[in-house]
């Protein structure tokens, strides 16, 4: 969902347009608008809905890329499979494990360094702005190698500086099923420059009236953190939630990277996205593969529909007169 | 009118930016070519060329890249073979299908689902192959209609083809025996004398007295061979397993199935094709490998394996390793000078030396499979030796071995001694570590990513649990083939 969807549902509650209603000329003008995205749409037809549509088709049959025999329906039995396959439990295990230390992290540090880069007191805004965001146009998967080096528990800086400062045995890092999440989660860090500017948007549309008001009220700076700025961004924190969930449950990029997709060490990093991408393109059953796809779309799909359904406790819209 | 045209405008460049946008990568290789030395493979990975075929001529597609056969060189010398062809064959016309390792499993694959496969594959291992199970062609209609004598093979290594009542599956040309290479240099160091280099004949300890060249000998010299920060070795009470500068001993490029049938051949799965198991030489090894690297220390473990310092997976070639023990194609890898070659171990009085093997296969679905074989029985007869020579690989043709090995010891100035790798060849492993288990794939990948990296990286693990467990795991993952 689009943050101004989220930001605007009201406004596109209330006009819905009709194309028989308008005059030629706006008419016109609509369809020309149509025309101008319709190749979005024909893309989204062609290279989404439709391999979707062929993945639940798939799902339903015994298809792989090397099949010997002929392609039968297979009804459900690939998701029957689903259900006794110890690899599916256990891989969306590891995603819990890690979304427990990942989560709050990829929540809160950019909003964190986004209240910074806020600060009036900060000098030089623009130069910090542009360092934190800056790793984020790095090719990731030239960071993933990099960092990799860097977290190397043998040679790797990190821990040679560690030794440096008199740590004995520094973490094994990604090879130690104690410290691999922490070391991913570390090695997300450094993306979360796109999080921050999303904040920091969010928070410097904050009216300063409110502010002000707060100030004439006495509110400290907590107060008015607590009771002005989070209100006024929750939809944005409420986004940036959503994102961080739906980046959880796909999270694979770094392990297939980092550790060719091997789940080491001991299997923590055998994330479900990863076993599905495994099962698909590595083991090529494409048909059980599409199975797992879509149980992670009914995952994702639940997930999110509860946490818009907390949102009513929590977000705040202004103008929405609905509650 | 003019919206009108400014619609149509549109509607055609989204039409055009779709079609596009679908349209085939522009990036052909024209029939027959290799690409030129110095590009990548990658950028050869070539849709299928299509050849301009003379009246009467069928084209044979040669598909390249599930094993070796990439490298600039390679890719020379095959161009050689085919341009020979074409020109000794005006009734067939053979082109190349070059595509770099990392992506040959999935273009054979897509090719193989869309309708268009290509007529022969290879060189490729058996690992290769049988990520295709059951898409190879029976040769043994062919070599008894054409008459291909198979005698002028060594019988084990052509029965090596003949696997799982499908029939002869593909006829022998390189072979690469295992040895065990060691650092001369850190045996002179340590005051030991060198591994024995004929089989069954005894280790011998600097005092004179023998032991049995097996894998507790190994085990004893590699310990001393290890040594620490303070110049301690494995076998010290004061040895800092924290600090070690040089170890003993490493599994060099080997998986957990390599790994294991070093102790004795064995298979993944019983002889009903369904069950599970593991052989007990194979969990044997496994202990072996595991407490040498995290009770005994003289193996490396993964993360010091993968360090830079230590050669970034050539472990051996970073100089800081006694002993090795892997294939013949690691040979021409090997960046270090002074390695020298030694028999295989033994283990519980039986020696295993397992090997890999390369040969071209035809695909089932081949529409030429006369041509296809004449083509294969040119790449095993008179291009051989100009192929086997740039895949590094021991001729499978006895008559041809002795020209190799005088060959490839005139290459390197120390002179090691290849005869090693000769003599390894009949204590092959049968069944192939690398042969056919259910779902293959998944199950090969259970077994050498998982498993492997697990007694590489995990300290302080049970090993008869995890053993158990990959056991318990396996008979899954054969339970989802129906």
């Amino acid at each position: 969902m689009a943050i101004g969807e989220l930001l605007n549902r009201e406004n596109s509650r209330e006009k819905t347009v009709h194309l028989h209603k308008l005059t030629p000329l706006a008419k016109r003008e609509a369809l020309t608008g149509y025309a101008f995205i319709s190749p979005w749409i024909v893309g989204f037809l062609i290279f989404t809905l439709l391999p979707m549509l062929a993945s639940l088709v798939f799902s339903l049959t015994n298809i792989q890329l090397t099949m010997d025999g002929p392609l039968q329906w297979n009804h459900f039995q690939n998701y029957l499979e689903l259900f006794k396959d110890p690899q599916i439990g256990s891989s969306l295990l590891v995603v819990l494990k890690y979304g427990a230390i990942a989560l709050p992290v990829s929540v809160l540090i950019p909003l964190l360094l986004a209240i910074l880069m806020n600060s009036r007191y900060l000098k030089a805004q623009a130069v910090f702005r542009s360092l934190f965001y800056l790793p984020y146009i790095i090719p990731f998967v030239a960071a993933v190698f990099i960092w990799g080096g860097m977290l190397n528990a043998e040679s790797g800086w990190i821990n040679e500086t560690l030794r440096w400062l008199g740590v004995k045995s520094p973490p094994n890092w990604v090879d130690s099923v104690q410290w691999v999440y922490p070391a991913y989660v570390i090695l997300g860090i450094w993306g979360i420059g796109n999080g921050m500017l999303i904040y920091l948007a969010s928070l410097q549309n904050v009216p300063t009236e409110l502010y002000d008001a707060a100030k004439v009220d006495g509110a400290n700076w907590f107060s008015t953190l607590l009771n002005v700025t989070f209100p006024m961004i929750s939809p944005v924190i409420f986004y940036t939630l959503v994102l961080a969930i739906v980046d959880l449950f796909q999270y694979f990029q770094i392990p297939l990277v980092l550790k060719n997709g091997t789940g080491e060490p001991g299997g923590a990093t055998m994330f479900y996205n990863l076993y599905l991408y495994k099962t698909f393109f590595v083991f090529q059953n494409m048909a059980y593969g599409s199975a797992m796809a879509w149980l992670l779309f009914v995952i994702i799909l639940t997930v999110t529909l509860v946490l818009f359904k907390t949102a009513k406790y929590w977000v705040y819209y202004a103008g929405d007169n609905s509650r | 009118m003019r919206s009108k045209s400014i619609t149509l405008l549109v509607i055609v460049m989204a039409l055009t930016l779709v079609l596009s946008a679908c349209a085939a990568p522009a990036v052909t290789a024209a029939a027959g070519t290799a690409p030129a030395e110095g590009t990548t493979a990658a950028n050869a990975a070539a849709p299928t060329p299509t050849a301009t075929l003379k009246p009467g001529q069928v084209e044979v597609r040669w598909f390249i890249g599930l094993g070796t056969g990439t490298d600039p060189d390679q890719l020379a010398a095959e161009q050689e073979v085919v341009d020979e062809f074409n020109a000794t064959h005006p009734n067939i016309h053979l082109t190349t299908e070059i595509v770099t390792y990392t992506s040959a499993f999935d273009t054979l694959a897509t090719e193989l689902a869309s309708g268009n496969p290509p007529d022969i594959v290879g060189p490729m291992g058996v690992d290769g192959a049988e990520s295709f199970h059951g898409q190879w062609l029976d040769l043994t209609p062919l070599i008894e209609k054409t008459g291909y004598d198979l005698t002028q093979y060594d019988e084990g290594a052509v029965n090596f083809y003949k696997t799982g009542g499908e029939g002869q599956l593909g006829i022998p040309f390189g072979i690469y025996p295992s040895v065990m290479y060691y650092n001369k240099a850190l045996f002179d160091e340590a005051g030991l004398n060198y591994p024995p280099h004929k089989y069954g004949e005894e280790y011998v300890w600097p005092d004179g007295t023998k032991s049995v060249w097996d894998y507790d000998t190994v085990r004893q010299i590699a310990m001393i061979l290890t040594v620490d920060q303070n110049g301690n070795d494995a076998t010290s009470p004061d040895f800092d397993p924290d600090h070690i500068v040089q170890y003993g001993y490493v599994p060099q490029y080997q998986d957990a199935r390599a790994m294991g049938s070093y102790f004795g051949a064995g298979s993944l799965v019983a002889a009903d094709g369904k069950t599970a198991q593991i052989p007990s030489e194979w969990a044997a090894a496994w202990k072996w490998i595991y407490n040498g690297t995290f009770t005994d220390h003289f193996i490396p473990d993964w993360t010091v394996i993968n360090s830079p310092d230590w050669g970034a997976g050539d472990t051996f070639g970073s100089g800081r390793v006694g002993m090795a023990l892997t294939h013949t194609w690691y040979y021409s890898e090997i960046t270090l000078e002074d390695w020298d070659m030694a028999a295989v171990p033994a283990y519980d009085g039986k020696t295993t030396a397992n090997f890999n093997a390369d040969t071209f296969r035809i695909m089932k679905t081949t529409k030429n499979a006369d041509a296809a074989f004449e083509v294969l029985t040119y790449l095993l007869g008179d291009a051989s030796l100009k192929l086997l020579n740039t895949y590094g690989a021991m001729p499978a043709r006895i008559a041809d071995q002795a020209d190799y090995l005088s060959t490839v010891e005139a290459q390197y100035p120390w002179k090691p001694d290849f005869q090693v790798a000769v003599d390894g060849v009949a204590y092959a492993d049968n069944p192939s570590f690398e042969a056919y288990i259910p779902n293959y794939l998944e199950a090969r990948d259970r077994v050498v990513n998982e498993f492997t990296t697990l007694i590489q990286t995990t300290a302080g693990l049970n090993m008869d649990d995890e053993i158990a467990k990959l056991k318990s795991d396996l008979q899954i993952i054969y339970d989802k083939q129906k």
